[in-house]
Formats: C-alpha cells, sequence, structure tokens
C-alpha cells in the first residue's frame, strides 16, 4: 500500500515536473512547413515549433479565428516566409519585435508573376505585383531561410541547452546534399516539356532548368472535363512528357494521364508535410521519381 | 488642561469667527503645499514619458513637433518618415523601432496607428475586451471610454482629414475590441489601431467589392478591374479578405518612430548615424526636449513661489492684526478675569491656547487636503496635461 502511494506520488511529481517544463519552453510559430521542419531541427527539443495552419487548408490563404491570432500573438518567435506567401498577415495585427520575415535577404531572388493592373475612384491605374512564394523548392534558397531562422533563433536566445550553429551545419549539409542529388536527377529532365498541375514550381525551375508550364487544378481531386481538354491543349502546345502533380490525385486520373502520353511525377509542394514523411524525405522520394523517369 | 478647555469653550462659543479663521489659516497653509505637489507631480509625469521614451526618429524639423505628438499625441502633424527609416533600425539591429503613425482622429481623440510592440514597450494593460488582432480593430484609452460612453462592441469613425476633399480619405468604421487600463498618461487618451488600419485610412490600402481576390493577386493570375470601384469604409470578416496596399511597405508612411536601442552603446551608434544635418531623418532624445520644455515652464514656478510667499506674509500678518484686535475687543472681558484673581501669566495661558488650538485645527484640515491631493495628483495632472494637448 505504503508503496503504491510512494509511486503515485512520484508518477504526479513527475507529470507536474514535465507539464511545467513543458510550459516553460518557448513557442515558435511558422508560416508553412519547411520553416517548421527548419525550426524543429535548429532547436530540437528546445522550443514547441507549432505549424498552425489546419491539413487541407492553403496556408497561403488561411484565415486565422481569433484564437489563433492571440496564440500566434503570444508566442516568442513567429517565422514568416515572405514574398507574399502567407496573405493573412497583412490583415493581422503582429508584434513586430518577433516577427521575423525568413526571405528579407532574398528579395533580389524574387520571381515575378503576372501583374494586375485596375483603377478605382478618381486615383488612375495601379498594379498588384505577384510574387513567386514557393521559395524552399529551390534546396539553396531553403538554406538561406534556414540561416535566417537561426539567426532569430539565437537573437531572441531561445536555444538554451542547443548549439544552434551546430544543428544549422547539420541542416545546411542534408540541403547541401538534397541539392546536389535534385541537380543530379533533373538531368533527366533536360529538355523536357514540364506541365505543373498547379504554379507552384517556379523556383524549382529556376534553379534547375526546367521548363515548367501550370494548370491551376486544385490538389488531389479528380479533374473535370475542362481540365483534361486543357491539358490536351498545353500538351499539344509545349510537347510536353512530363506531369507533376501537387498531390497525388485518384488512381484513374494518373491513368488518364498516362493514357495522354504523360510520365506522372507526385511532386509535393510541402506548404503542409506530406504523408508523414519529413521534408527531406518528401522531396528526395520526388526526385527520385524523377530520376526513374523512362523519357522518349 | 483647565486653560485649554477654557480656551475650547470660548472658541465654541464664539464658534463662526472661529471657524473662518481656521478655515484661512488652513487656506494659507494648504495651497503652497498643494501647488508645490501639482507643480512636482506635472514635472515628474512630463520628465517620466520622455525618460521612458530613449530615442525618437522623424523628419527634420521642430523637435518639439515630433515629440508633442509622438509621445503626447498632440494635434502637431510632423511630416512623416517612410517605414524605410523603421526597417533601416530594424536591419541595424541595434534597437527596436516601433512606428507611432498620428495623422487622424476620431471624435475629438487622436488614433493612434502602431505594432503590437507599443502595448509592450508601455506596459498597457487591456481592463476590457482584448487586445488589437485584425485589420480594422480599434483598442481605446481609459479616458476614451470614459468621455464618449463607449466600450468594447461599439464602434469609432475616423474623422475626414478636409471636408472638401470628397475624393480624399475616406472615414473608417472601427469596431472596439478592448479598453486599456488607465496609466495617467496620455495613452489614455488615445485610439489604438494597427499601423495596418491607419493606412487604411488614408487610402493606402483599400478593400474592393468585386474585383481581384488576395488569392488571385498572389497566385499571379491575371485580372483587369472596371473602372469606378467602390471602396468600403467598414472592415467586415466578409470583405476583409478583399484589403490589400499599393506599393512597397518600406514607402508607407508613419509620424514618427520610437526608438528602443538595446545598449547605451547602441543609442550611442544610432545617435550618430543620423548626425548630417542634411539627413531628412533626426534621432532626438525626447527626454532633453521635454526637459527644456519643462524647465521653461517651471521658470514661471520661481515667480509663482515669491507671490505665494507674500500672499502668506500678508495673510499672516492680517490674521494676526485680527487676533490682536480680538484681544483689544475682550480688553474688559480678561480685567474681569484679573479681579477675579487670575494671574497676568493665566490669562497669557488662555489666550495662547485659544490660538494653538485655532493653529492646529487648521494645520490637520490643511494636512488632510494636502494628502488628498497628493493621492489624486497623477490622475489630476494626468487630466490637466491632456487638457493641454
Amino acid at each position: 500500500m505504503t508503496f503504491a502511494v510512494r509511486l503515485l506520488s512520484t508518477l504526479v511529481i513527475a507529470i507536474s515536473a514535465t507539464f511545467a517544463h513543458a510550459q516553460d519552453k518557448p513557442r515558435v510559430v511558422t508560416a508553412n512547413y519547411p520553416l517548421q521542419y527548419m525550426a524543429e531541427r535548429l532547436l530540437d527539443d528546445a522550443a514547441d515549433v507549432v505549424f498552425p495552419v489546419p491539413e487541407g487548408v492553403d496556408p497561403s490563404f488561411w484565415r486565422p479565428s481569433i484564437e489563433d491570432i492571440s496564440a500566434i500573438q503570444s508566442s516568442d518567435l513567429i517565422l514568416l516566409n515572405g514574398a507574399g506567401f502567407s496573405t493573412w498577415v497583412d490583415r493581422v495585427s503582429l508584434p513586430r519585435a518577433k516577427t521575423v520575415n525568413t526571405s528579407a535577404g532574398l528579395e533580389d531572388q524574387f520571381i515575378v508573376t503576372e501583374s494586375i493592373t485596375h483603377s478605382h475612384g478618381d486615383g488612375g491605374e495601379h498594379s498588384h505585383e505577384g510574387l513567386a512564394a514557393y521559395l524552399w523548392l529551390d534546396p539553396t534558397l531553403a538554406i538561406a531561410q534556414a540561416e535566417s531562422v537561426a539567426e532569430a533563433i539565437t537573437a531572441r536566445g531561445l536555444a538554451v541547452d542547443i548549439d544552434v550553429g551546430t544543428q544549422l551545419s547539420a541542416l545546411r549539409t542534408d540541403l547541401e546534399a538534397l541539392d546536389a542529388l535534385a541537380e543530379t536527377s533533373m538531368v533527366n529532365l533536360e529538355d523536357t516539356a514540364i506541365i505543373a498541375t498547379h504554379p507552384r514550381y517556379q523556383y524549382l525551375a529556376r534553379r534547375y532548368d526546367l521548363s515548367i508550364t501550370s494548370l491551376e487544378w486544385e490538389a488531389g481531386a479528380m479533374p473535370t472535363e475542362a481540365d483534361w481538354t486543357a491539358l490536351a491543349d498545353l500538351v499539344a502546345q509545349t510537347g510536353a512528357q512530363v506531369l507533376f502533380w501537387e498531390a497525388a490525385p485518384p488512381a484513374e486520373a494518373m491513368d488518364t494521364a498516362a493514357d495522354m502520353g504523360l510520365e506522372n511525377v507526385v511532386f509535393p509542394t510541402l506548404a503542409h508535410a506530406e504523408g508523414g514523411r519529413d521534408f527531406l524525405e518528401s522531396y528526395s522520394e520526388a526526385i527520385s521519381a524523377i530520376a526513374g523517369l523512362q523519357l522518349r | 488642561m483647565n486653560a485649554l478647555y477654557l480656551a475650547f469653550a470660548y472658541l465654541r462659543y464664539h464658534w463662526a469667527r472661529s471657524l473662518i479663521l481656521t478655515l484661512v489659516a488652513a487656506l494659507i497653509l494648504f495651497v503652497p503645499v498643494a501647488t508645490q505637489i501639482l507643480l512636482s507631480t506635472s514635472e515628474r509625469s512630463l520628465l517620466a514619458r520622455g525618460d521612458a521614451t530613449p530615442l525618437l526618429l522623424g523628419s527634420r524639423g521642430s523637435q518639439l513637433d515630433l515629440t508633442m505628438a509622438a509621445l503626447y499625441f498632440s494635434d502637431e502633424k510632423p511630416d512623416p518618415v517612410t517605414m524605410e527609416a523603421v526597417e533601416s533600425v530594424w536591419d541595424s539591429g541595434l534597437g527596436i523601432p516601433i512606428p507611432v503613425h498620428t495623422a487622424f482622429a476620431s471624435s475629438g481623440f487622436r488614433i493612434v496607428g502602431t505594432t503590437l510592440d507599443y502595448f509592450d514597450f508601455r506596459n498597457l494593460q487591456i481592463a476590457y475586451g482584448r487586445g488589437l488582432s485584425v485589420l480594422g480593430d480599434a483598442v481605446i484609452g481609459a479616458d476614451v471610454a470614459a468621455t464618449l460612453g463607449k466600450g468594447v462592441g461599439d464602434t469609432l469613425v475616423s474623422s475626414p482629414e478636409n471636408l472638401f476633399d470628397l475624393d480624399g480619405v475616406y472615414p473608417l468604421e472601427m469596431p472596439i475590441v478592448g479598453v486599456l487600463a488607465a496609466t495617467n498618461t496620455p495613452d489614455d487618451q488615445a485610439i489604438f489601431v494597427d499601423i495596418k488600419t491607419a493606412w487604411v485610412i488614408q487610402g493606402i490600402g483599400h478593400g474592393h467589392e468585386d474585383v481581384v481576390t488576395v488569392a488571385e493577386i498572389a497566385a499571379g493570375s491575371e485580372a483587369v478591374a472596371n473602372a469606378a470601384v467602390v471602396q468600403y469604409q467598414r472592415i467586415t470578416p466578409e470583405n476583409i479578405d478583399t484589403f490589400h496596399f499599393h506599393g512597397s511597405q518600406d514607402d508607407f508612411p508613419t509620424s514618427a518612430v520610437i526608438v528602443v536601442p538595446n545598449d547605451t552603446r547602441a543609442a550611442t551608434i544610432l545617435k550618430g548615424r543620423y548626425l548630417d544635418g542634411e539627413n531628412p531623418v533626426q534621432l532626438i532624445e525626447p527626454a532633453g526636449v521635454i526637459q527644456g520644455l519643462v524647465d521653461r515652464i517651471f521658470r514661471i514656478k520661481s515667480l509663482l513661489d515669491a507671490v505665494t510667499t507674500i500672499i502668506a506674509i500678508a495673510a499672516f500678518a492680517a490674521i494676526g492684526l485680527a487676533v490682536f484686535l480680538s484681544y483689544r475687543l475682550r480688553a474688559r472681558e480678561i480685567a474681569t478675569a484679573v479681579k477675579l484673581g487670575a494671574r497676568k501669566g493665566m490669562v497669557l495661558r488662555l489666550l495662547s491656547a485659544e490660538t494653538i488650538t485655532l493653529l492646529s485645527i487648521s494645520i490637520i484640515i490643511a494636512a488632510i487636503g494636502a494628502s488628498l491631493v497628493a493621492q489624486n495628483a497623477e490622475s489630476w495632472v494626468g487630466w490637466l496635461l491632456s487638457l493641454g494637448a
């Protein structure tokens, strides 16, 4: 009986201590999964890294609730992607001292997409410049973002028992290896026209000199008849042999694309984690799929 | 003991005369003490605001106007600086810049567009409701809430800058989402919004009825709007997603920037960067500016002290005369007391006891008054200073 009471007391104390420790940990909020991955790699277990966008919601266009905003505001560090990735940032109050734009130093490398021109009142015409935002699909830019994250963590003293420099070196090595692997594998796509189901691969295309034309399909959904027609037209125009799927579609969709003479590659854009795999695993898997393509 | 008893009986019998003498003496004692308390509290309060604001960045021009606009939210409108100045401080890593946009007002109170860092910097606490969360939210100071009788759930409308500028700044209706706890500082008199909301009031950011969604903008798909697009005057959950800003945020304006340097060395380096007279931006120490202003104001204080001293001497002389005359009037009464066997010492003790009792009661009344002033000095001074702004 006494032993049971002691055991129970010890358990209660241990749980309380664990809970208290968890409460003491700094909290880092990220705008997308790649930044969450980088922060987790750099901080190990020294902080709680949270990516608050629910599964199935595009983090670019997520609209946080007041509770979400309150939780974000109270965190110790808010890591943004920049390049216009999180449109909610323009409409939400964030503590600037805790907010870090991880691509602030990469502005000269941004890819400008098409502009939208309109006017209202007597203000004359003006333009909205669009920017490609999926920077991390170029591993060299991902390294730059990771460096920015490491700097923010160090500046705020969030990693007490961790050498962030060592963690960053390991992450940089992994990303450089990924880049080298991608460079080798993408040779397979040299002089090959590619169609992507969504315009997300601008930085990937630039890094590995790929020719990618984009559609505007819904990720993971079965394409409509109109979608197939648009794809057929695009194939005819570009002579494309490869189709990049942002997310795995129904098997039937892949079969239809194959019937049109296209090689299917699921290349997740990784704004969310995919299928329980981490950033490097998902990216490597897509590269391996490309390396294994048998093109005409 | 007998002398005190008789003196008190005499004063009670002549209660009207005793009351007037007591009140006059109490006032003579109270006024200089209360003035001193209020003036020193004002000085402390003015200087504290300056001392609590290490550095202030703004366009080159009147340092006093810049300080009054950024610290006291006065009606002065210094030329704005761009957010590029804010970013340059961030990039330096030498301190935290906090923009303060004070160009607009609502219901007679200044709208202060800033970032959440301002609330941490000034240690402002929410008494009711919540803090700023989304575009359009407003958090009001305690005095604004009390004066306008408004609270969480009510709305405020920004005042148009120019009644004749029909195509200019559109008034924006802002929901009040929080009320700040009183601080007895100019923050009690302010309406706080996110600086992005201030830019919406300014027309830099806006929403459209049915032109292009932000999603389409970010995705880079092309869309051309027709010309006459109605601008919203209210940001709602239904239209908030259509709100967007034109141009680079670096070019957007702010009235001033509070700079909180990391340490003394960082402050010195920062100050050195803005010494060039050709630089359109200046970095000042508000404490020095306020000290100069306070020194000027408090030169009047020495004059006031002299006047108070002269009046006090004159008043005490008048009381002395009144007491002396009352003794003359009581000559027969004193003679009767002597005939009854009272010695001269006894008579002197009786008269002294009356005077001491009167003065003691006056001192007690003056002390109570002074302690009341001391207790409320902070809030009264805060109110008085806000009248000035």
